[in-house]
């Protein structure tokens, strides 16, 4: 659902690049808070670190967990990179991939776990050019916010009533839904063609690919945690 | 632990294009079906459409690339936890 460059408005998706920006560095700070922690210079000086910072008394260091959680996260980040490679074919000559982002909220928590799929996004328009460089807000917007952070949440509400395996299955497909309906509208109100045309022609679709973002998401989700036992999430 | 993950991340990249469909995906297919998909336009990028440069497009150059991505992604957080850690 990488959306290439030529598909938006330049006003819609520069927009949606600065509403990106304002979210990352939100998650940002959030993850930011998890992996670090605030410790005395006394105490880093008797360990030997050198307390030169003029900032009085204490200073951020990356705590033990946060060096683990950062590996974690590029652990993360290169499976959903790889797993979004293997196209599996729907019907009538279409294809489909995994998106990735609630496996990698559930694994992460929300924000580390939209940071990743931006990551992987920047990267596959950088490197793969996979997604245009002006629609990459746009593309941030649908499937990590909208993809991951958001969806958590209903990843969350979800648990309340029913098992994990389950709740994570139905926001998994529910994130494919979203992404696709806001990738529909930011296509339509570009008035790259009418609105309702985009909306029920890419909704349609995606809900079958998000049957196979669901197995895939609990396959890959029990694979990880068999090989790594729950940590805490950010 | 982490080197299972890694392992198995590396395993899907170079295996993804040997069983990858392809056709286009669903925003792709909505995009060729209303005629737009020409509207499209690729900025230059060192590996575009997954493949290296220097080898011919197909299911090896692919793979090749996917590896390439994964091991970024490894080396970017390692970066990231020694950037943060030095300070």
């Amino acid at each position: 659902m990488h959306i290439p460059d030529g598909f938006l408005d330049p006003k819609i998706s520069g927009g949606l690049a600065g509403i990106a920006a304002v979210v990352l560095s939100y998650c940002f700070s959030k993850v930011r808070q998890a992996v670090t922690a605030v410790v005395p210079e006394a105490a880093l000086a008797a360990a030997g670190k050198g307390a030169q910072s003029i900032m009085v008394g204490s200073r951020r260091v990356l705590t033990k967990f946060g060096q683990s959680f950062i590996l974690k996260m590029g652990a993360v980040a290169s499976l959903v990179f790889a797993a979004q490679m293997f196209n599996f074919p729907i019907n009538s000559g279409t294809s489909g991939h995994l998106l990735g982002g609630v496996l990698a909220a559930v694994l992460l928590g929300p924000f580390a776990g939209s940071l990743v799929i931006a990551a992987v996004l920047l990267v596959q328009s950088f490197f793969f050019a996979d997604g245009g460089l002006l629609a990459l807000g746009a593309n941030i917007i649908n499937m990590a916010v909208f993809g991951a952070l958001i969806s958590y949440y209903i990843y969350v509400s979800l648990k309340k009533f029913f098992p994990e395996w389950l709740a994570i299955m139905v926001a998994a497909w529910l994130s494919v839904m979203m992404a696709s309906f806001i990738c529909a509208l930011e296509i339509g109100f570009s008035g790259t063609i009418p609105l309702g045309t985009a909306i029920s022609a890419m909704v349609r679709v995606h809900a079958i690919i998000g049957l196979a973002e669901a197995l895939i998401t609990i396959a890959l989700f029990n694979l990880f945690r068999q090989v790594m036992p729950a940590q805490e999430e950010t | 632990m982490m080197k299972k993950i890694i392992f198995l991340a590396i395993l899907i990249a170079a295996l993804a294009a040997f069983f990858a469909s392809s056709h286009p995906d669903g925003l792709d297919k909505v995009a060729e079906s209303f005629g737009f998909a020409e509207k499209a336009i690729d900025h230059p990028a060192f590996m575009t459409g997954y493949s290296l440069p220097f080898l011919p497009a197909g299911h090896i150059s692919t793979a090749a690339a996917g590896i390439i991505g994964v091991l970024f992604f490894l080396g970017l957080f390692q970066g990231i936890k020694i950037f943060f850690s030095a300070r």
